[in-house]
């Protein structure tokens, strides 16, 4: 009982030091985070101002960043946001909901998997963007089309690693819940439940950015308002500024996205959250 | 409550391998009186694990029976408990989150969970680590919480499948004085499964050695020396002799004879013991 003792000493030893070593390397991924993005801003900003490209072709950032104020002041860019944030929202909501429900079904039930597999499978490797065709024809190009298009794009890698999630529970673990004998209900609490939150996780994050990426792709096709729409627009109108401005903005918004669901992975995984 | 007696007869098991059945476990016959301290030893694939297994309800016999206390084995119950090789403590409960997991289907108010749990988190010296969490724990403290995790719905009988085979030397030889100290202060009855000579000698009231293909009883020593026992007791190293050579001999036997044993072997007598008085 005296070896082991140290390696668990911490919590008394320096909570204070732990906690400053966290927030140093927290703040030192960041920036680290930062340096490709700036990097190529930096290369952009010189390679405009070299008169490289012309400036129709690669408008220097300066412009782009009027073009952004200009289209925050306008409430134009918040409209578009706004109205692509919804769409994503209820997209994912509804296949991320379905996805855990069908995944879920699959894990836990052999027979679900053995009926469902083939098919979802098959269904899967169809793009999302091979999709819209048929759905077009089925739903028209309303908002019905936007979400169903969305909610499969995020259901497919949700129900994906949910499923696998939970099958790759250890035999092990499941014999001690044979072994105390718990009810079903007791093995979906204690034991399936917590051991699947990092795999469903990573689904959840796959999905939400597939779904994103579906947004996209589904505005380019059949819309007349949000980010995607606004890519199209630009394109069309020869307005680089304007299209540079909806990429960044949807590049931000899937970073913070990701990082809020890294945040609640994190907050239902305290016990492992030091072990990396 | 403790002193279960259990009552292995005519067990048999097969696998299956390459579609072809192979018999891991034949006519196995043994008595566990209660409060005893059975050790099994035997080569790897001797059939050893699979016996435990049975007894604890986890897997079916394919013949024969298994008596706990005169009710057939049909299942788990939380009147065995069980400790297996690795810990396998849930990363996500503390040490008394993972004890309590014995407990989830005992009839007991909150309270008196909460007092168990404290009382065999002290019987197996991880005080002051309820709330530690399992990557924070050394092998050897690890494996103490999954031995209070088995004891601590008090049942009549503990089943340990290689217990201490994934601990250093040092620790090992620190929680077999520890599980001697805990199964007299309880007074439980328990059934070892182990591949170390010296380990079942040291625990084992009697010593059952196992031979391979099919896994079968080879012989039975009885181990005279009182408890609590130290490794270095003259007479458990005359009987160690004797179990080493009778491996030797199970493992020798094997090539040639092998196919001949397989159709219909009848158990092996219990041999009387050579060297039980040295």
């Amino acid at each position: 009982m005296t070896a082991p003792v140290t390696a668990i000493a911490w919590p008394a030893r320096g909570l204070a030091a732990s906690l400053h070593r966290r927030v140093h390397r927290h703040l030192a991924s960041i920036a680290l985070g930062l340096v490709v993005p700036l990097g190529l801003l930096v290369a952009w900003a010189a390679a405009a101002a070299s008169g490289w490209l012309p400036e129709q072709i690669l408008p220097a950032p300066r412009i782009v960043a009027e073009t952004l104020v200009e289209m925050v002041r306008s409430g134009e860019l918040a409209q578009h946001a706004g109205i692509s944030g919804l769409r994503v929202l209820a997209g994912f909501s509804l296949g991320a909901g379905l996805g855990l429900l069908l995944g879920a079904a699959m894990g836990l039930s052999r027979r679900v998997e053995d009926t469902v597999q083939p098919l979802f499978t098959a269904l899967a490797q169809v793009p999302t963007l091979g999709w819209i065709p048929l759905l077009m024809l089925f739903l028209g190009i309303g908002e019905t089309l936007k979400i169903v298009v969305i909610a499969k794009a995020a259901l497919v890698p949700v129900t994906l690693n949910t499923a696998s999630g939970i099958r790759a529970i250890p035999e092990g673990y499941r014999e001690v819940a044979r072994a105390y004998r718990f009810t079903r209900v007791q093995t979906l609490r204690r034991l399936i439940l917590p051991a699947s939150v990092p795999p469903v996780f990573t689904g959840i994050r796959y999905g939400l950015t597939k779904a994103w990426t579906a947004l996209v792709a589904v505005e380019l096709l059949a819309s007349a308002e949000g980010l995607g729409y606004l890519l199209v627009w630009g394109r069309q109108m020869f307005w680089l500024d304007t299209m540079i401005v909806a990429m960044a903005l949807i590049g931000l918004v899937g970073v913070a996205m990701d990082a809020g669901l890294a945040r609640i992975e994190a907050r239902l995984q305290l016990w492992r959250i030091d072990a990396r | 409550m403790p002193d279960s007696r259990i009552e292995i007869a005519r067990v048999a098991k097969d696998f299956s391998v390459d579609g072809r059945p192979l018999r891991a476990l034949d006519g196995i016959d043994l008595t566990v009186a209660p409060g005893e301290f059975v050790t099994i030893v035997g080569a790897s694939g001797c059939g050893k694990s699979t016996l435990l297994r049975i007894v604890a309800g986890l897997d079916p016999a394919h013949d024969g029976e298994v008596r706990h206390d005169g009710r057939p084995v049909t299942g788990p119950s939380l009147q065995r408990g069980i400790v297996f090789q690795e810990p396998r403590l849930f990363p996500w409960l503390t040490v008394a989150g993972n004890i309590g997991l014995g407990l989830e289907n005992a009839p007991l108010s909150a309270a008196e969970r909460a007092r168990l749990v404290a009382e065999h988190v002290a019987l197996v010296g991880l005080s002051g680590f309820e709330n530690a969490y399992p990557r924070q724990l050394s092998g050897g403290m690890a494996q103490r919480a999954a031995i209070a995790r088995g004891l601590v719905n008090r049942p009549g009988l503990l089943l340990l499948d290689e217990p201490f085979g994934a601990l250093d030397a040092l620790t090992r030889a620190r929680l077999q004085d520890e599980l001697q100290r805990i199964c007299a202060h309880e007074g439980i009855t328990a059934l070892l499964v182990t591949h170390d000579v010296d380990e079942a000698l040291l625990l084992g009231d009697r010593v059952v050695v196992m031979a391979p293909r099919p896994g079968r009883i080879a012989e039975i020593l009885d181990v005279s020396a009182s408890k609590p026992r130290d490794r270095r007791d003259p007479v458990l190293a005359a009987l160690r002799h004797a179990i080493l050579d009778r491996l030797e001999a199970t493992q020798a036997a094997q090539p040639q004879t092998a196919t001949a044993r397989e159709a219909g072997r009848r158990p092996a007598a219990t041999l009387p013991l050579a060297a039980r008085s040295a």
